[in-house]
């Protein structure tokens, strides 16, 4: 005979009270529980999502600057010491520690080259990394695949004559195509031929208008575009898209930063704050819903152990006046609650599992998955243990300082 | 030397909200000896159970002091007064209140629930207790599955388990017919006859004939407490 024997005892006696106290943690619990998985998988898969949704982290070569300033009127600046990035520079990226979190890797060499008359600038690129990278490209036509095949920006392609605005079908020439986006036509390929540097080239496709740089730009295979620019081997820019789940983008910058010393490489603050203000968001929902219904499910057990002190005030009584001291009173009712909370945080997660399981596909794509964290069964449990004492401190309390002879009274 | 002694003691009830106190007892003096069997008769009202629980160190009075043993018990601390009740006393109450939930054996260990003994031991003594008060063979029953009278003899196990020196008993065979109280009264003159002291509030002419000596209460004042006509070759 222990007071935990007492305890237990008392939890068998009043079993449809215990049951519903479990019933009732379970289903707090379990709503964490399920709301933590849900936004801990929706927040992989955001981040996923936004770490595939074009590069975070730019390199460049590094180069010292001056600005040129002559009596107050600003003359163009001059770049000087400037380090050149090359081909090899591209390939020692992936040789940093994080190498697996890198998803893309997208060198490019910017020349500007004149096609028929007009200067039109021609970036040399990896397509399938850049296709990669660029997932909201929309292309009319296909990409390019061979040596002097190109890939055209809308308003580059509307400049050189080689699309018209979206017109009839009748308008477009024997044998161009024809674009529509799903809503309406965009415009009609009249011609696919360019001569660059003396040379013929194909212009397979034709971006779809993105509003960006690109718009402007023609691309062609990097080491093509190397060779007509005479610059074998070298590279203007290097984007590059990191799969942050776990780790800081900064830390991955100064890995590639440590690989390549003479390169100039910063993180694009823009994608990393949106994805930290988005996860941030999560949390802070995750938080307050979790704060909400731990403290309903506190305010349950306090009703009820308030209302079960009162219900026993004889039996406490009892105890009081054969010897248990007020801590021993306190001792029977926690482990109680204890043996309570215990259940329900181990019901809750067991609960809280399946019904984030069961609700993922109303909240996601499909590209997350429920990790089944028994880590969280430990936070579970541990949680209802803290929500469960807490609530009952105060009966508890409340109990122990029942006055013997009240109690005695009240028999 | 007196193993309980009240000095003046008594006490006021001041109901919440009530703009004076009603005086409940008033100058109670009363020695109980080692071994003694002594009773505390009155009308309803009289301060018997009050008295009864300031003895059993439950209730602090408004004045006055009680001494049990030489120990001064309303000079204890709070948690050292539950150690005091646990060691000197047993309690009997008129209802039993025995815990519903626990069987005759865990009932009679209960006052041990909080010592520091091997459960064997535990389970030994409150054995024993049982046989002495006959229940031995209905260890495993539940109260509700026990008579009045058995009931009644459990409680007195409880009550006695811990070898407590003084039992305190509140109306014991209040509730029981006359057969079940005589078994009752038994149990107690047994317990008696092997020295333990009682002090019983009792509304019963006849048990209180039974004790060494019956204590009259009235209106909150004790006459004759001092116990000095009773012979102490009696005890």
């Amino acid at each position: 005979m222990r007071i935990s024997t007492i305890a237990f005892a008392n939890l068998r006696r009043r079993k449809g009270k215990a049951l519903f106290l479990v019933a009732g943690m379970a289903i707090g619990i379990g709503t964490v529980v399920a709301l933590w998985s849900l936004s801990g998988s929706i927040k992989d898969e955001i981040g996923a999502q936004l770490d595939r949704f074009g590069a975070n982290i730019i390199i460049l070569p590094q180069a010292n600057s001056l600005a040129l300033d002559y009596g107050g009127i600003s003359v163009s600046g001059v770049s000087f010491d400037v380090q050149q990035l090359r081909d090899e520079d591209a390939r020692r990226i992936f040789e940093i520690p994080y190498r697996k979190r890198l998803s893309v890797v997208a060198p490019k060499l910017l020349s500007a080259v004149e096609v028929e008359g007009r200067p039109v600038l021609l970036v040399g690129v990896d397509f399938s990394a850049e296709l990669r990278l660029k997932r909201w490209w929309r292309i009319a036509g296909r990409k390019p695949e061979g040596e002097h095949e190109l890939l055209a920006g809308y308003e580059a392609a509307r400049d050189l004559g080689l699309i018209e605005p979206a017109g009839p079908p009748a308008n477009a020439v024997p044998g161009s195509s024809h674009h529509r986006s799903e809503e309406q036509p965009e415009f009609t390929i009249t011609r696919d031929r360019v001569r660059i540097g003396g040379r013929e080239h194909r212009v397979t496709g034709v971006l779809s208008q993105t509003a960006g740089p690109e718009d402007r730009m023609l691309f062609g295979a990097l080491a093509h575009v190397q060779a007509l620019a005479a610059r074998p081997g070298r590279l203007s820019v290097i984007e590059v898209s990191a799969l942050c789940k776990d780790c800081p983008v900064e830390d991955i910058v100064a890995q590639i930063r440590q690989q390549l010393p003479h390169a100039k490489v910063s993180a694009i603050q823009q994608a990393v704050r949106a994805r930290t203000e988005m996860v941030e968001r999560l949390t802070r929902f995750s938080v307050v819903v979790s704060a909400v219904v731990l403290a309903i499910g506190a305010l349950m057990i306090f009703t009820t152990m308030m209302g079960s002190v009162v219900e026993r005030t004889r039996e406490i009584g009892v105890l009081r006046a054969i010897g248990f001291r007020r801590v021993h009173v306190i001792q029977g009712l926690i482990l109680e609650v204890a043996a309570i909370s215990i259940a329900g945080g181990l019901l809750g997660w067991a609960t809280g599992m399946l019904a984030g399981r069961a609700a993922l596909p109303y909240f996601s794509d499909g590209g997350a998955g429920l990790e089944v964290r028994s880590s969280l069964a430990l936070v579970a449990v541990v949680a209802g243990l803290l929500v469960g004492v807490l609530a009952s401190i105060y009966p508890a309390i409340r109990a122990s300082r029942l006055d013997p002879s009240e109690a005695v009274r009240h028999m | 030397m007196p193993f309980v002694v009240l000095e003046n003691v008594g006490k006021l009830y001041r109901e919440k909200g009530a703009a004076s106190a009603a005086r409940v007892l008033s100058g109670v003096n009363l020695r109980i000896r080692e071994g003694e069997f002594a009773c505390l008769m009155g009308p309803s009202g009289s301060g018997k159970s009050t008295l009864l629980t300031i003895v059993g160190a439950m209730s602090r009075p408004s004045e006055g002091r009680v001494l049990v043993d030489g120990i001064d018990v309303y000079a204890l601390p709070e948690e050292r007064r539950a150690d005091f009740r646990r060691e000197y006393l047993g309690f009997v109450f008129q209802q039993h209140h025995l815990m519903p939930y626990l069987n005759a054996l865990e009932n009679a260990m209960l006052p041990l629930a909080t010592l520091r003994l091997r459960a064997p031991e535990k389970r030994r003594r409150a054995l024993a207790v049982l046989e002495k008060v006959g229940l031995a063979n209905l260890a495993s029953r539940l109260p509700n599955q026990l008579s009045g009278g058995e009931q009644g003899r459990l409680a007195i196990a409880r009550a006695i388990v811990n070898d407590p020196p003084l039992i305190l008993a509140d109306e014991p065979t209040g509730t029981l017919d006359s057969k079940t109280g005589a078994e009752i009264m038994d149990v107690f003159l047994g317990l008696n006859a092997q020295g333990q002291t009682i002090f019983m509030v009792t509304h019963n002419a006849d048990n209180a004939l039974l004790a060494h000596r019956t204590i009259q209460i009235r209106d909150g004042r004790v006459a004759d407490g001092d116990g000095a006509d009773v012979p102490a070759s009696a005890v």
